[in-house]
């Protein structure tokens, strides 16, 4: 009982220490850390490297496999060797704007595995002889196993003909790339330095993350943070021909600028996932689906757009169709404030429950780091409260009046035009 | 591990630590480098390098394009001296300016690789707290 008592005692201060302040640390580089109580901790260190950044096709890419090679301290199978005795996973992880270098290990072991992670920004040695050895199969393996899967096909379609150039540009290289070490090496150059970097920490105290960071990244070049032309929309329509058996339609509409909750709110009131397990949900989408047909929304926030839509997968044309003329005819109608209330309130535990899980935290608070600003969770949260019915409506009107992006992978002969589907 | 050869011990360092020692036997070995004939064939000292090894393999896989070309070329011109009994004219010959020693650093960061797996396969663990 006494022991029970003491410990929620105990689990409650941690609970309020569920923010993380942003800290410049000295040399520069952004720290910040949320301390939950778990029994292991993450480090990430988030670097402007995305392939918006890259200077030549696939380099970020390359660059996001070559991390835990060889750096000036440690070699490849070194660092692996010694990370497996500590019982540690670092991962290495890309996306459009930020390749993410994740070490999670037991408390008690951060400074081996921040100096593991740092030891990549300012020491590594990107030798020729591990590109061809040790990095190009990596990177083959993840082109190759991309475009067999129909869904990130169709999005790298959409993103592409949705903003063309920065965020436009693939996260994949291709199969025979045409960089070399020394695109590599310049692109590392530029990337790893401190106005590029944050450091986010999960169960791990705040201080003690700064001091190590202050340690290992202490000597890094400062600079001020990447900078590309800002995102514009374009929208299209593109077909990519694929023998895969799922038929994929992807319609979605982007905006630039910062993303707005609307838009995340906007998302859950079109996905008609159910709510309980077995049934097909009560939203209109998942009335008019054909059975064997999935509908899911994509919202991908960006720092400077957004990129909304709908991912319809069937397992024939005509189907697949259906469906697809149902998305449309929803987007175009109006939203009762009920379903506002229940779009809002989906979205709001979808973010909550999106940062429960370390890659949430970091994909929730990433780019809120980098600008410096408030990176707690509540206000993320609280930020949900704005949004009303009307808000909703505006937004899903002022999408429609931009192009849409629209693009179908599968059988083209069959799929549906955009005109088809009432686009 | 090689015992004779050019991958085996050797006292070079030694001697070139030693201002003496490299002043005496300097002109010994020009002399025995010329003698041996290798480089009257166009061939370079790492050409010799014994091949059929994992290790050298994978040290001749790290040579950058340029290199892997012209290694193939000479070896390639010293199998047809070789074929007709006759040394390549003389301005064919490689000078010992030329004569570098491009593949025994790839071959010994090899080897340290190699070693450094031993290393970490026959570990003992004790932790410090």
């Amino acid at each position: 009982m006494l022991r029970a008592s003491t410990t929620t005692v105990r689990n409650s201060t941690r609970l309020a220490r569920s923010f993380a302040t942003v800290v410049d640390s000295a040399s520069g580089v952004k720290v910040a850390a949320i301390d939950n109580g778990q029994p292991t901790s993450a480090v990430t260190f988030l670097v402007k490297a995305g392939s918006r950044f890259e200077n030549k096709p696939g380099v970020a890419h390359a660059l996001k496999n070559f991390a835990f090679k060889s750096t000036n301290t440690r070699s490849a199978l070194g660092t692996v060797r010694e990370s497996e005795l500590y019982g540690g996973v670092l991962t290495s992880s890309l996306s459009r704007e930020h390749l993410a270098l994740t070490a999670e290990f037991l408390r008690g072991d951060e400074e081996y595995f921040v100096d593991v992670l740092a030891s990549f920004i300012t020491g590594a040695r990107l030798p020729r002889h591990e590109l061809n050895e040790l990095v190009l199969p990596l990177v083959e393996a993840d082109s190759v196993a991309a475009s067999n899967d129909p869904t990130t096909k169709a999005l790298e379609a959409a993103h592409t003909i949705a903003f063309r150039h920065g965020l436009g540009a693939s996260l994949f290289a291709t199969q025979h790339p045409s960089f070399t070490i020394d695109d590599i090496k310049t692109f590392a150059t530029s990337a790893f330095s401190s106005g590029n970097i944050a450091v986010l920490g999960t169960g791990i105290d705040q201080a003690k993350l700064s001091k190590l960071v202050e340690k290992f990244l202490g000597k890094i070049p400062s600079s001020s943070s990447a900078a590309t032309p800002s995102t514009k929309y374009y929208g299209g329509e593109t077909r990519v021909e694929s023998t895969n058996p799922l038929q994929t339609v992807f319609i979605g509409f982007g905006t630039t600028g910062a993303p707005s909750n609307d838009l995340a709110a906007l998302a859950s009131h079109v996905a008609p996932e159910p709510h309980v397990k077995w049934s097909k949900g009560i939203s209109p989408i998942s009335e008019a689906t054909p059975s064997g047909t999935t509908v899911q929304t994509v919202y991908l926030p960006y720092s400077d757009a957004t990129l909304f839509g709908v991912l319809i997968q069937g397992e024939n044309a005509a189907d697949t169709k259906t469906a697809a003329q149902a998305v449309v005819k929803v987007l175009k109608s109006q939203v009762s404030e009920t379903d506002a209330k229940k779009a809002v309130a989906k979205a709001k535990f979808r973010a909550a429950s999106e940062a429960d899980s370390r890659d949430g935290v970091v994909s929730l608070l990433g780019n809120k780091v980098f600008a410096g600003a408030d990176a707690s969770i509540e206000t993320t949260l609280s930020s949900f409260d704005a949004v009303t019915p009307s808000s909703i409506s505006s937004a899903a009107s002022k999408l429609l009046k931009t192009k849409p992006t629209y693009v179908v992978v599968g059988d083209i002969t069959a799929l549906p035009y955009a005109d088809e589907v009432g686009l | 591990m090689t015992v004779f050869g050019p991958l085996g011990p050797s006292l070079a360092n030694y001697v070139r630590s030693s201002k003496t020692l490299h002043r005496w036997l300097k002109p010994v070995s020009l002399w025995y480098a010329n003698l041996a004939g290798y480089r009257r064939m166009g061939l370079k000292y790492d050409d010799l390098l014994v091949e059929e090894r994992f290790d050298v393999q994978k040290a001749l896989g790290r040579l950058n394009a340029r290199e892997a070309y012209d290694r193939a070329f000479r070896i390639k011109r010293a199998s047809h001296a070789s074929v007709v009994h006759a040394d390549l004219p003389k301005d064919e010959w490689v000078s010992a300016s030329e004569d570098k020693r491009y593949l025994k650093p790839h071959v010994l960061e090899v080897v340290n690789e190699d070693l450094e797996r031993q290393k970490w396969d026959n570990l003992t663990v004790s932790r410090h707290r």
